[in-house]
């Protein structure tokens, strides 16, 4: 096993722990896990979106190496721009199989507007390019969700309900009981969003019904929240399980040892101090 | 009956601590002293492995990998039974990745599957377009000319020298899709987008958290049934006849839902004991 394994088992099982000791309370350990998190995280999230979007979808059509001429104004820019990093503008043109679309040179100034948000004076550009996305995700958007969530759904809730070759009742699966049980579990959770009349009477009964119907949903997002968040913890205990063999040096072992004499002794050291557990802590 | 309430009542107040501990060891026992408890295939998985299993041989199946190391336990076992199953089948399997850590998640499998275990050829069998950002952007993209969207792969190779992506040009020349989706961008945004639009039968893999925000889709026909978490996982290993992560976690996973249940039933009496004995007094 290569040095730099054992390395990256060693760093992973330092930030499991790290995080998982945020449930005995705050702590230094879980406060460097949080932030080599979030600065990692955004570092890697722009490093992938430049290298696998503006570089060769943006360039990659602006300078295209199939329109390559050394000659022409536009290239003379792109040659600028490689003196400046070749491993971004490399020599020849960008070849990621596109043709010049200078078109292109719209979203590109929008972007550059966005980022324009980080100076005081110039933010008022960012708008622009916030305009154009809420717009554009707007418009796609409406399209998606009214094929799909609402005639779709529409249509999926169009069922049997006499005849045919379905059963009656069935535990699981297609039966006419449960295609009642979804119609009116749909109609009476969609009569309770309805409120232009007021919840009494017969209609109340049927909103109180949609309550029920929406509790056994929440219910059922709980559950699967639970299930979600085990699974989580069983595939962390799993790699610290595999990290705590002797291939990887005992990693969870040790570094589990010298958290808990650290967290310790700064227990022992902070005592008569009122700590209290995190709230959020869970 | 008093001191039982009362001890209920005592058990009730204690440090929050004492339940994370109880959760750990419950998870951890299972896995060092495993149990074997059956696992049964539910119908939304059944339906799911019957969709892929009656393709033909040969056939062009898009797989999506839409999650990344936060959600690697819920959806990498499915992952790896799905791959499993198809080139058990011979169908030529295209990666997009609509999250930039899907693409390190589809590396780790198919180095894992296609090359060790089937011993398969990139760019003939099997290939990783990669990641590409604008989320719902990114499946129009590949609705209308994928091409375009995708002029090389994760490797760097331009898709037009890659021998099975000649007759590719948008998501209507597949046979099937497959998403392993973790949240936005995901299955909602491949049943909108892509699915519905083109008539391209799909099938899904979520996370347990997901799973009601998909089911609507399921029972309405529009995704072939549903591989729900690690249990969907192990359901699916089951139906491959290979075993995994997925089976090898679901031992702790009924323990601790065994577990919880009681501490819910535990807190629910504890709750109606105060409630009473305020009432009294």
């Amino acid at each position: 096993m290569t040095f730099g394994t054992i390395l990256g088992a060693w760093v992973a099982v330092f930030l499991t722990l790290a995080i998982f000791s945020y449930l005995y309370k705050d702590n230094p350990f879980y406060k460097i896990a949080e932030h080599v998190f979030v600065g990692i995280s955004a570092g890697y999230w722009a490093s992938m979106f430049f290298w696998t979007q503006i570089q060769p979808n943006l360039f990659g059509r602006l300078w295209p190496a199939s329109e390559y001429n050394a000659d022409s104004f536009w290239y003379k820019i792109y040659n600028g721009l490689h003196v400046l990093t070749s491993a971004v503008f490399p020599e020849g043109g960008i070849d990621k199989g596109h043709d010049m679309h200078l078109i292109y040179l719209i979203p590109f100034a929008l972007g550059v507007m966005m980022l324009l948000s980080v100076s005081s004076k110039l933010s008022w550009f960012a708008r622009w390019g916030i305009a154009y996305t809420v717009g554009m995700a707007a418009g796609l958007r409406a399209y998606g969700f009214l094929n799909s969530n609402v005639i779709g759904q529409i249509k999926g809730s169009a069922m049997q309900f006499v005849g045919g070759d379905l059963p009656f009742f069935a535990l699981i699966g297609n039966s006419i009981f449960n295609n009642i049980v979804i119609l009116v579990g749909t109609i009476a959770g969609l009569a309770y969003f309805y409120f232009s009349k007021e919840h009494k009477g017969a209609f109340g009964k049927l909103t109180k019904l949609g309550i029920y119907f929406l509790m056994i949903s929440f219910g059922a997002s709980f559950g699967f929240a639970v299930m979600g968040r085990i699974s989580l913890l069983i595939g962390r205990f799993v790699d610290l399980i595999d990290y705590s063999k002797p291939q990887y040096n005992h990693a969870t072992i040790w570094i589990l040892i010298a958290m808990i004499v650290l967290l310790g002794y700064n227990a022992f050291k902070d005592r008569g101090k009122n700590t209290p557990v995190s709230e959020d802590a869970a | 009956m008093k001191k039982i309430a009362d001890f209920i009542l005592k058990i009730g107040e204690m440090d929050r601590r004492w339940i994370f501990i109880i959760i750990a060891l419950v998870v951890l026992l299972p896995l060092f002293f495993p149990i074997g408890l059956p696992i049964r295939p539910t119908d939304s998985t059944q339906t799911a492995y019957d969709a892929m299993d009656d393709l033909e041989h040969g056939s062009k199946v898009l797989m999506s990998f839409e999650y990344g190391p936060s959600t690697k336990p819920e959806i990498h076992p499915m992952t790896y039974a799905v791959l499993r199953h198809l080139f058990k089948n011979k169908h030529k399997v295209y990666i997009t990745c609509l999250w930039p850590d899907g693409q390190f998640m589809a590396e780790e499998a198919i180095e894992e599957i296609a090359e060790q275990e089937f011993n398969l050829t990139y760019g003939k069998d099997y290939v990783l377009l990669g990641f590409r950002p604008g989320n719902e952007a990114v499946v129009k993209g590949i609705v209308s000319n994928i091409r375009k969207l995708y002029s090389t792969d994760a490797r760097g190779t331009l898709t037009d020298k890659i021998p099975m992506m000649e007759g590719i040009n948008k998501l209507a020349d597949f046979d099937f899709i497959f998403t392993a989706s973790a949240g936005y961008p995901g299955t909602v945004e491949w049943v909108q987008y892509g699915a519905d639009p083109t008539g391209v039968p799909m099938s899904t893999g979520v996370t347990s958290i997901q799973v009601n925000e998909v089911m609507p889709y399921v029972q309405s026909g529009q995704v072939k049934g549903i591989l729900a978490g690690m249990p969907g996982a192990a359901e699916y290993e089951k139906l491959v006849g290979i075993p995994g992560i997925g089976t090898s976690g679901m031992d702790a996973q009924s323990v601790a839902h065994v577990v919880i249940v009681l501490f819910i039933i535990f807190g629910n009496v504890a709750f109606f004991i105060e409630r009473q004995r305020q009432k009294k007094y």
